[in-house]
Protein backbone atom coordinates (compact mmCIF):
# COMPACT_ATOMS: atom_id res chain seq x y z
CA UNK A 1 0.00 0.00 0.00
CA UNK A 2 2.94 2.15 0.43
CA UNK A 3 3.02 3.48 -2.95
CA UNK A 4 -0.64 3.79 -2.76
CA UNK A 5 -0.09 6.20 0.57
CA UNK A 6 3.39 7.96 -0.78
CA UNK A 7 0.87 9.92 -3.53
CA UNK A 8 -2.09 10.36 -0.86
CA UNK A 9 -0.84 11.89 2.03
CA UNK A 10 1.02 14.54 0.27
CA UNK A 11 -2.14 15.35 -1.65
CA UNK A 12 -4.43 15.63 1.48
CA UNK A 13 -1.70 17.38 3.04
CA UNK A 14 -1.88 20.42 0.19
CA UNK A 15 -6.37 19.56 0.25
CA UNK A 16 -5.86 20.25 4.38
CA UNK A 17 -3.44 23.29 4.01
CA UNK A 18 -5.81 24.82 1.26
CA UNK A 19 -8.94 24.23 3.87
CA UNK A 20 -7.63 26.00 6.53
CA UNK A 21 -6.46 29.19 5.03
CA UNK A 22 -9.69 29.40 2.86
CA UNK A 23 -11.04 29.52 6.49
CA UNK A 24 -13.55 26.50 6.05
CA UNK A 25 -14.16 24.70 9.24
CA UNK A 26 -12.96 21.27 10.03
CA UNK A 27 -16.52 19.91 9.81
CA UNK A 28 -16.93 21.52 6.44
CA UNK A 29 -13.31 20.19 5.08
CA UNK A 30 -14.09 16.92 6.39
CA UNK A 31 -17.76 17.23 4.31
CA UNK A 32 -16.22 18.05 1.34
CA UNK A 33 -13.63 15.29 1.38
CA UNK A 34 -16.40 12.48 2.10
CA UNK A 35 -18.73 13.85 -0.04
CA UNK A 36 -17.17 15.15 -3.23
CA UNK A 37 -13.61 12.66 -2.10
CA UNK A 38 -12.21 13.99 -5.59
CA UNK A 39 -9.03 16.23 -4.12
CA UNK A 40 -8.42 18.13 -7.76
CA UNK A 41 -11.99 19.55 -8.35
CA UNK A 42 -12.01 20.40 -4.22
CA UNK A 43 -9.26 22.21 -4.84
CA UNK A 44 -10.34 24.46 -7.54
CA UNK A 45 -13.60 25.04 -6.33
CA UNK A 46 -12.13 25.79 -3.11
CA UNK A 47 -10.41 28.45 -4.76
CA UNK A 48 -13.28 29.82 -6.66
CA UNK A 49 -15.04 29.64 -4.07
CA UNK A 50 -12.99 31.84 -2.67
CA UNK A 51 -13.73 34.69 -5.20
CA UNK A 52 -17.81 33.92 -4.91
CA UNK A 53 -17.65 32.80 -8.38
CA UNK A 54 -21.05 31.52 -9.22
CA UNK A 55 -22.28 28.29 -8.32
CA UNK A 56 -22.94 26.88 -11.44
CA UNK A 57 -18.96 28.10 -12.82
CA UNK A 58 -17.70 26.24 -9.36
CA UNK A 59 -19.80 22.78 -10.58
CA UNK A 60 -18.91 22.86 -14.20
CA UNK A 61 -15.59 23.64 -13.81
CA UNK A 62 -15.67 20.79 -11.56
CA UNK A 63 -16.96 18.62 -13.46
CA UNK A 64 -14.78 18.88 -16.26
CA UNK A 65 -12.11 18.18 -14.03
CA UNK A 66 -13.33 15.21 -12.98
CA UNK A 67 -14.46 14.30 -16.53
CA UNK A 68 -11.68 12.01 -16.08
CA UNK A 69 -13.13 9.57 -13.94
CA UNK A 70 -15.33 8.41 -16.69
CA UNK A 71 -12.55 6.64 -18.46
CA UNK A 72 -11.47 4.84 -15.07
CA UNK A 73 -15.67 4.02 -14.71
CA UNK A 74 -14.61 2.71 -18.42
CA UNK A 75 -11.77 0.38 -16.69
CA UNK A 76 -13.43 -0.75 -13.70
CA UNK A 77 -16.91 -1.76 -15.65
CA UNK A 78 -15.90 -5.31 -16.95
CA UNK A 79 -14.63 -6.29 -13.63
CA UNK A 80 -17.86 -5.36 -11.74
CA UNK A 81 -20.16 -6.16 -14.78
CA UNK A 82 -21.94 -9.36 -12.42
CA UNK A 83 -21.57 -7.47 -9.17
CA UNK A 84 -24.41 -6.10 -7.34
CA UNK A 85 -26.09 -2.84 -7.22
CA UNK A 86 -24.59 -1.74 -4.13
CA UNK A 87 -20.74 -3.11 -4.84
CA UNK A 88 -21.11 -1.02 -8.08
CA UNK A 89 -22.03 1.87 -6.37
CA UNK A 90 -19.64 1.07 -3.93
CA UNK A 91 -16.81 0.70 -6.34
CA UNK A 92 -17.55 3.85 -8.54
CA UNK A 93 -17.38 6.28 -5.10
CA UNK A 94 -13.75 4.53 -4.94
CA UNK A 95 -12.55 5.57 -8.13
CA UNK A 96 -9.42 7.93 -7.82
CA UNK A 97 -6.31 8.45 -9.65
CA UNK A 98 -4.24 6.18 -7.58
CA UNK A 99 -6.68 3.29 -7.46
CA UNK A 100 -6.71 3.23 -11.40
CA UNK A 101 -2.80 3.24 -11.42
CA UNK A 102 -2.58 0.35 -8.41
CA UNK A 103 -5.30 -1.36 -10.88
CA UNK A 104 -3.82 -0.78 -13.97
CA UNK A 105 -0.50 -2.09 -12.35
CA UNK A 106 -1.76 -5.51 -10.86
CA UNK A 107 -4.22 -6.34 -13.72
CA UNK A 108 -1.72 -9.47 -14.81
CA UNK A 109 -1.23 -10.23 -10.89
CA UNK A 110 -5.04 -11.23 -10.27
CA UNK A 111 -6.87 -13.40 -12.45
CA UNK A 112 -11.12 -13.64 -11.49
CA UNK A 113 -13.02 -10.82 -11.11
CA UNK A 114 -14.02 -11.74 -7.59
CA UNK A 115 -9.92 -11.56 -6.43
CA UNK A 116 -10.20 -8.11 -8.29
CA UNK A 117 -12.65 -6.32 -6.63
CA UNK A 118 -11.63 -7.47 -3.34
CA UNK A 119 -8.22 -6.28 -3.72
CA UNK A 120 -9.65 -3.12 -4.91
CA UNK A 121 -11.56 -2.17 -1.88
CA UNK A 122 -9.22 -3.47 0.08
CA UNK A 123 -7.06 -0.66 -1.60
CA UNK A 124 -9.58 1.41 -1.26
CA UNK A 125 -10.31 1.27 2.25
CA UNK A 126 -6.46 2.39 3.09
CA UNK A 127 -6.71 5.15 0.75
CA UNK A 128 -10.10 6.61 2.15
CA UNK A 129 -8.34 6.27 5.45
CA UNK A 130 -5.09 8.14 4.50
CA UNK A 131 -6.76 10.50 2.37
CA UNK A 132 -8.66 11.38 5.39
CA UNK A 133 -5.96 11.94 8.04
CA UNK A 134 -3.87 13.55 5.85
CA UNK A 135 -6.38 16.17 5.09
CA UNK A 136 -7.16 16.69 8.94
CA UNK A 137 -3.25 16.73 9.90
CA UNK A 138 -3.05 19.48 6.79
CA UNK A 139 -5.54 21.35 7.79
CA UNK A 140 -4.16 21.61 11.37
CA UNK A 141 -0.55 22.27 10.09
CA UNK A 142 -1.73 24.68 7.82
CA UNK A 143 -3.31 27.31 10.06
CA UNK A 144 0.32 27.80 11.67
CA UNK A 145 2.31 27.64 8.35
CA UNK A 146 4.33 30.80 7.99
CA UNK A 147 3.04 32.84 4.77
CA UNK A 148 7.35 32.48 2.91
CA UNK A 149 6.53 28.85 2.48
CA UNK A 150 4.00 29.26 -0.53
CA UNK A 151 2.23 26.07 0.28
CA UNK A 152 -0.49 27.01 -1.92
CA UNK A 153 2.43 26.41 -4.72
CA UNK A 154 1.69 22.67 -3.44
CA UNK A 155 -1.30 22.31 -5.65
CA UNK A 156 -0.34 22.99 -9.60
CA UNK A 157 2.56 20.63 -8.42
CA UNK A 158 0.24 18.04 -6.87
CA UNK A 159 -1.58 18.02 -10.49
CA UNK A 160 1.79 17.91 -12.06
CA UNK A 161 2.30 14.47 -10.50
CA UNK A 162 -1.44 13.49 -11.03
CA UNK A 163 -0.78 14.28 -14.78
CA UNK A 164 2.78 12.95 -15.58
CA UNK A 165 1.87 9.20 -15.50
CA UNK A 166 -1.30 9.38 -17.84
CA UNK A 167 1.22 10.64 -20.46
CA UNK A 168 2.06 7.55 -21.95
CA UNK A 169 3.37 7.95 -25.61
CA UNK A 170 4.34 10.64 -27.55
CA UNK A 171 1.02 11.43 -28.80
CA UNK A 172 -0.15 12.41 -24.85
CA UNK A 173 2.51 14.74 -24.53
CA UNK A 174 1.00 16.80 -27.97
CA UNK A 175 -2.04 16.63 -26.11
CA UNK A 176 -0.69 17.86 -22.82
CA UNK A 177 1.40 20.44 -24.24
CA UNK A 178 -1.59 21.79 -26.54
CA UNK A 179 -3.96 22.01 -23.19
CA UNK A 180 -1.15 24.32 -21.41
CA UNK A 181 -0.61 26.87 -24.33
CA UNK A 182 -4.02 27.12 -25.47
CA UNK A 183 -5.60 27.13 -21.74
CA UNK A 184 -3.19 30.03 -21.41
CA UNK A 185 -4.13 32.23 -24.62
CA UNK A 186 -8.60 31.48 -23.50
CA UNK A 187 -7.48 32.18 -19.92
CA UNK A 188 -9.59 35.77 -19.99
CA UNK A 189 -13.00 33.91 -21.01
CA UNK A 190 -15.75 34.06 -18.52
CA UNK A 191 -16.86 31.58 -16.74
CA UNK A 192 -14.04 29.64 -16.44
CA UNK A 193 -14.79 28.86 -20.74
CA UNK A 194 -11.28 28.62 -21.21
CA UNK A 195 -10.84 25.37 -19.50
CA UNK A 196 -13.72 23.99 -20.90
CA UNK A 197 -12.86 24.79 -24.54
CA UNK A 198 -9.12 23.91 -23.82
CA UNK A 199 -10.37 20.15 -22.23
CA UNK A 200 -12.80 19.26 -25.44
CA UNK A 201 -10.26 20.56 -27.82
CA UNK A 202 -7.35 18.70 -26.30
CA UNK A 203 -9.70 15.69 -26.34
CA UNK A 204 -10.75 16.02 -30.01
CA UNK A 205 -6.82 16.51 -30.41
CA UNK A 206 -5.69 12.92 -28.78
CA UNK A 207 -8.78 11.53 -30.99
CA UNK A 208 -7.59 12.61 -34.16
CA UNK A 209 -3.85 11.67 -33.51
CA UNK A 210 -5.34 7.77 -33.00
CA UNK A 211 -7.34 8.10 -35.69
CA UNK A 212 -5.01 5.77 -37.86
CA UNK A 213 -5.66 2.76 -35.92
CA UNK A 214 -9.69 2.79 -36.82
CA UNK A 215 -9.14 2.44 -40.45
CA UNK A 216 -7.25 -0.77 -40.00
CA UNK B 1 -15.04 34.16 4.05
CA UNK B 2 -16.96 31.48 2.53
CA UNK B 3 -20.78 31.63 3.16
CA UNK B 4 -22.19 28.62 4.26
CA UNK B 5 -25.34 28.32 2.58
CA UNK B 6 -23.71 28.94 -0.50
CA UNK B 7 -20.50 26.49 0.43
CA UNK B 8 -22.51 23.69 1.20
CA UNK B 9 -25.04 24.50 -2.00
CA UNK B 10 -22.04 24.01 -4.41
CA UNK B 11 -20.38 20.83 -2.61
CA UNK B 12 -23.58 18.83 -2.88
CA UNK B 13 -24.19 20.02 -6.25
CA UNK B 14 -20.19 19.05 -7.46
CA UNK B 15 -20.80 15.61 -5.19
CA UNK B 16 -23.67 14.56 -7.28
CA UNK B 17 -22.30 15.23 -10.67
CA UNK B 18 -18.60 13.68 -9.21
CA UNK B 19 -20.37 10.70 -8.66
CA UNK B 20 -22.93 10.56 -11.61
CA UNK B 21 -19.63 10.33 -13.59
CA UNK B 22 -17.77 7.99 -11.76
CA UNK B 23 -21.02 5.96 -11.69
CA UNK B 24 -21.58 6.37 -15.80
CA UNK B 25 -19.82 3.36 -17.42
CA UNK B 26 -20.25 0.76 -14.17
CA UNK B 27 -24.01 1.57 -14.54
CA UNK B 28 -24.44 0.70 -17.83
CA UNK B 29 -21.66 -2.06 -17.72
CA UNK B 30 -23.09 -5.45 -18.66
CA UNK B 31 -25.94 -3.84 -21.00
CA UNK B 32 -23.74 -1.89 -23.16
CA UNK B 33 -20.46 -2.38 -24.25
CA UNK B 34 -18.13 0.42 -24.51
CA UNK B 35 -15.54 0.44 -27.43
CA UNK B 36 -11.72 0.38 -27.53
CA UNK B 37 -11.75 3.11 -29.86
CA UNK B 38 -13.78 5.26 -27.14
CA UNK B 39 -11.73 3.71 -24.17
CA UNK B 40 -8.58 5.34 -26.06
CA UNK B 41 -10.33 8.35 -26.48
CA UNK B 42 -11.50 8.62 -22.59
CA UNK B 43 -7.45 7.73 -22.13
CA UNK B 44 -6.90 11.38 -23.44
CA UNK B 45 -9.05 13.23 -20.78
CA UNK B 46 -6.54 13.44 -18.02
CA UNK B 47 -3.88 15.00 -20.85
CA UNK B 48 -6.53 17.46 -21.98
CA UNK B 49 -7.48 18.69 -18.74
CA UNK B 50 -5.34 18.56 -15.90
CA UNK B 51 -2.46 21.18 -17.63
CA UNK B 52 -5.49 23.42 -18.71
CA UNK B 53 -5.84 23.69 -15.07
CA UNK B 54 -2.33 24.61 -14.06
CA UNK B 55 -0.73 26.24 -17.09
CA UNK B 56 -2.78 29.86 -16.37
CA UNK B 57 -2.66 29.08 -12.32
CA UNK B 58 0.76 29.35 -12.80
CA UNK B 59 1.69 31.37 -15.66
CA UNK B 60 -0.61 34.18 -14.43
CA UNK B 61 0.50 34.28 -11.16
CA UNK B 62 2.39 37.44 -10.13
CA UNK B 63 5.87 36.47 -9.09
CA UNK B 64 8.00 38.43 -6.71
CA UNK B 65 11.79 37.77 -8.23
CA UNK B 66 12.77 40.79 -10.21
CA UNK B 67 15.38 38.40 -12.57
CA UNK B 68 12.92 35.81 -13.36
CA UNK B 69 10.59 39.02 -14.21
CA UNK B 70 8.09 37.45 -11.70
CA UNK B 71 8.01 33.86 -13.38
CA UNK B 72 9.73 31.37 -11.09
CA UNK B 73 6.68 29.91 -10.53
CA UNK B 74 7.09 28.76 -14.32
CA UNK B 75 10.44 28.08 -14.48
CA UNK B 76 10.14 25.99 -11.11
CA UNK B 77 7.18 24.06 -12.41
CA UNK B 78 8.98 23.10 -15.60
CA UNK B 79 11.84 21.47 -13.61
CA UNK B 80 9.44 19.99 -11.35
CA UNK B 81 8.19 18.35 -13.94
CA UNK B 82 11.00 16.62 -15.09
CA UNK B 83 11.80 15.57 -11.20
CA UNK B 84 8.47 13.72 -11.75
CA UNK B 85 9.31 12.04 -14.65
CA UNK B 86 11.85 10.81 -13.40
CA UNK B 87 11.13 9.92 -9.71
CA UNK B 88 7.49 9.48 -10.39
CA UNK B 89 6.58 10.68 -6.66
CA UNK B 90 4.51 13.18 -5.87
CA UNK B 91 6.04 13.17 -2.58
CA UNK B 92 9.22 14.18 -4.23
CA UNK B 93 7.66 16.55 -6.75
CA UNK B 94 5.46 18.54 -3.94
CA UNK B 95 8.47 19.25 -1.86
CA UNK B 96 11.37 19.42 -3.91
CA UNK B 97 9.07 22.28 -5.99
CA UNK B 98 8.23 23.56 -2.53
CA UNK B 99 11.95 24.02 -1.37
CA UNK B 100 12.82 25.26 -4.94
CA UNK B 101 10.46 28.20 -5.13
CA UNK B 102 11.32 28.69 -1.38
CA UNK B 103 15.11 29.46 -2.64
CA UNK B 104 14.24 31.06 -5.53
CA UNK B 105 13.15 34.03 -3.40
CA UNK B 106 16.28 34.52 -2.17
CA UNK B 107 18.16 35.13 -5.37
Amino acid sequence: MLPITTGIIPFGLVMGTVCSEAQLTLLQSIGMNLFIFAGASQLASVDLMGGQTETIVVVATGLIINLRFMLYSAALSPVVRNSSFLTKLASAYCLTDQNYAVMSAHQGVLSNNRDIIRFYFGASVCMIVAWHMSVIAGYTFGNFAPISWSLEYAVPLSFVALVIPSLKGKKFIYVAVFSSLFSIVLNGLPYNLGLIFTALLGIALGAFLTRDKVLK
Amino acid sequence: MIQVDYFWKTIILLALGTMAIRFSIIAVSGKITISDRLKEVFSFIPAAVIPAIIAPMVFYHEGSVEVLHGKERLIVLLIATVICYKTKSMLATVSLGLVLLYFTKMI
